[in-house]
């Protein structure tokens, strides 16, 4: 027998206990990785090159407000400024689904590689697309979703506009954060809904990542104090301020995962509180034949800390899993593309279980340091 | 030449404080024990007997008084001496055997000797002549759930032998076993006393377990009688 083999004997001694301890560990820290993950996601700044050149130009009231087409040319005059390109939701619906399974944006394809850098898609299919007044482009994700391929034919209905659509699929494309969405001629959406001469936002590109700051206060004061105030602002910005519109959603998941490590706290400290009352006399007379208080510290700790990591492997290790081989877009159905456990929140997760161990085993380490033999032998008697 | 004291004490008491009363355990006790003797206390339930254990045991300390075993000063000793001290010196038997339920007659045997330098083999070694000793070298696999009450005590003399102390203390070793199993516990306590040399010291409520011992002495409201 070693002192590995001791602390493993008493450690599984109640083996449903055990069990019970490491499965409400595992799932807590499941459940702490998935918020996480969650929040990384859905706060994560767009790290790709063309997101460093990109400005988003919306309505100063709110997204859902349209800006009027001429602003394009007062927006391109602007020092800085390469290329501007409206950008139009569409809401179109697909076949006889109910709602939005995937955006539709109209926009100017002559702009297309110019704005979105990161857009893989062959040359052939950009050019069809460009000279197709029709043609669409499809993220991989939808196409794959709804096994369409190049030249197919799709017919959308807008939920917001007078109209319904047919495109012809000149191409699909893959690269950029979201691969799910359409985009389209905004020309062809100005035909169909009678050039009401309105978009819905604006993205800008501009020349040099020092442009930026200067670019975004002139444009957001190109159209100060008229009928059509903009909101300018880094792509990042913009995306932030599209999450915010949930809510506190960071406060939110913050709140709730100190909830679940609070709660594990107090699980893990009566569970061992217990283990380690059940057994006083067995340490009382492990004192008595000469362990000494930190050895017997040292025991309630590596148990403790066992039951917690073991917990871990199965809860961070699972969540890894399911999260790196599983398909989270089918999971979420398309609400998260991308659903990457980091290493840093593996080693939060390992962190938040490691000091989970040793918190919950701070109160009985104390309890049996306090414990005389005599006392601790009369227990149970 | 007449054997050397192994135990020594001199004017020892204990008083116990509950809330607002103090409770005198032990008053003003002195005592000599020589080596390889077989004590047995007695006294009925509360004279001090088993405080008089636990202190020369060194898992109790006196309120005043001196209690020196093999000469040393067991009350100056801090809690970490006081527990190898323990280790290296005393072999403790329990009324209620208290093994560890979890680990076989083997593996409780072998408990103290984790705290040893002793590697694997020659651990083996001193738990299978332990068990040996007290005729359960078969049983060496079995849990405590699988033996016998008698036999449960047997491995427990055995883990108390297994350091090989020079102090055996049994704190009514014999109270929760039968009749024929108390006899043979009594009778290893004994040999130990009479061939290995060990000086064992006994609580007992039972005479007939009293007259295994050398000597008996009797303790009433913490005080010696005789």
């Amino acid at each position: 027998m070693t002192i590995g083999s001791f602390i493993l004997k008493n450690a599984l001694r109640n083996k449903r206990r055990a069990t019970l301890s490491i499965l409400s560990v595992a799932v807590s820290l499941f459940l702490l990785v998935t918020l996480m993950v969650a929040l990384r996601e859905l706060t994560l700044p767009p790290e790709d090159i063309g997101a460093a050149l990109r400005i988003a130009v919306r309505s100063k009231i709110s997204i859902a407000n349209v800006l009027p087409a001429r602003q394009r040319p007062i927006i391109e005059r602007i020092p800085g400024v390469e290329a501007v390109s409206p950008f139009t939701f569409f809401w179109g619906t697909f076949k006889n689904e109910e709602s939005l399974t995937f955006a539709q944006f109209a926009m100017d394809p002559m702009l297309l590689r110019v704005l979105f850098v990161e857009l893989k898609l062959p040359d052939k299919e950009y050019a069809d697309f460009e000279k197709d007044r029709r043609a669409c482009i499809i993220g991989k994700l939808t196409a794959d979703k709804y096994h369409l391929k190049v030249g197919d034919r799709i017919t959308l209905a807008s939920a917001i506009y007078q109209a319904t659509l047919d495109f012809n699929i000149a191409g699909i494309y893959s690269g950029t954060i979201d691969d799910r969405n359409m985009l389209f001629h905004h020309k062809y959406f100005d035909e169909a809904t009678g050039d009401l001469g309105q978009v819905g936002m604006w993205w800008v590109k501009v020349k040099s990542p020092e442009d930026m700051p200067r670019v975004i206060t002139a444009i957001n004061q190109a159209f100060a104090n008229t009928s059509a105030e903009v909101r300018a602002e880094s792509e990042r910005a913009f995306q932030l301020g599209f999450i915010s519109m949930w809510g506190n959603i960071k406060l939110l998941v913050g709140s709730i995962c100190t909830v679940v490590v609070f709660t594990l706290i107090l699980v893990s400290g009566s569970t061992m509180s217990m283990a380690i009352r059940e057994r006083f006399r067995e340490l009382a007379v492990l004192k008595a034949i000469g362990f000494r208080r930190r050895e017997l510290f040292a025991f309630i700790l590596a148990e403790s800390f066992g039951l917690a990591m073991f917990g871990a492997l199965i809860g961070v290790g699972g969540a890894y899993a399911l999260y790196t081989y599983g398909s989270i877009a089918k999971m979420t159905n398309g609400i998260f593309i991308t659903f990457e456990v980091t290493p840093k929140i593996v080693g939060i997760g390992a962190l938040v279980a490691a000091c989970l161990g040793i918190v919950a085993s701070i109160a009985p380490a104390i309890a049996v340091a306090r414990m005389s033999v005599v006392n601790g032998l009369k227990t149970l008697d | 030449m007449a054997p050397a004291n192994i135990v020594t004490i001199r004017k020892l008491s204990k008083i116990y404080r509950q809330g607002e009363i103090n409770v005198t355990a032990l008053h003003d006790i002195s005592l000599d024990i020589q080596t390889g003797e077989f004590l047995t206390l007695m006294g009925p339930s509360g004279s001090g007997k088993s405080t008089l254990l636990h202190i020369i045991a060194g898992i109790d300390r006196p309120t005043s008084g001196e209690c020196r075993v093999q000469d040393v000063d067991v009350a100056r000793l801090n809690e970490s001496q006081l527990a190898d001290w323990r280790n290296q010196n005393v072999g403790f038997v329990f009324q209620t055997f208290n093994l560890i339920p979890v680990l076989t007659a083997f593996e409780n045997v072998e408990l103290p000797l984790l705290l040893t330098r002793l590697n694997r083999k020659q651990r083996r070694h001193q738990v299978e002549t332990a068990l040996d000793l007290v005729g359960l070298a078969d049983r060496a696999r079995h849990l405590p759930r699988q033996l016998s009450g008698g036999q449960e005590q047997r491995v427990a003399i055995a883990r108390a032998l297994v350091t090989s102390p020079s102090l055996v203390v049994a704190d009514e070793p014999t109270g929760n076993l039968d009749s024929q199993s108390a006899h043979d516990v009594l009778g290893i306590l004994q040999t130990l006393s009479k061939t290995a040399g060990k000086t064992v010291i006994m609580v007992t409520h039972d005479p007939k377990a009293a007259a295994f011992g050398s000597r008996t002495i009797h303790l009433e409201k913490g005080e010696l009688t005789e």
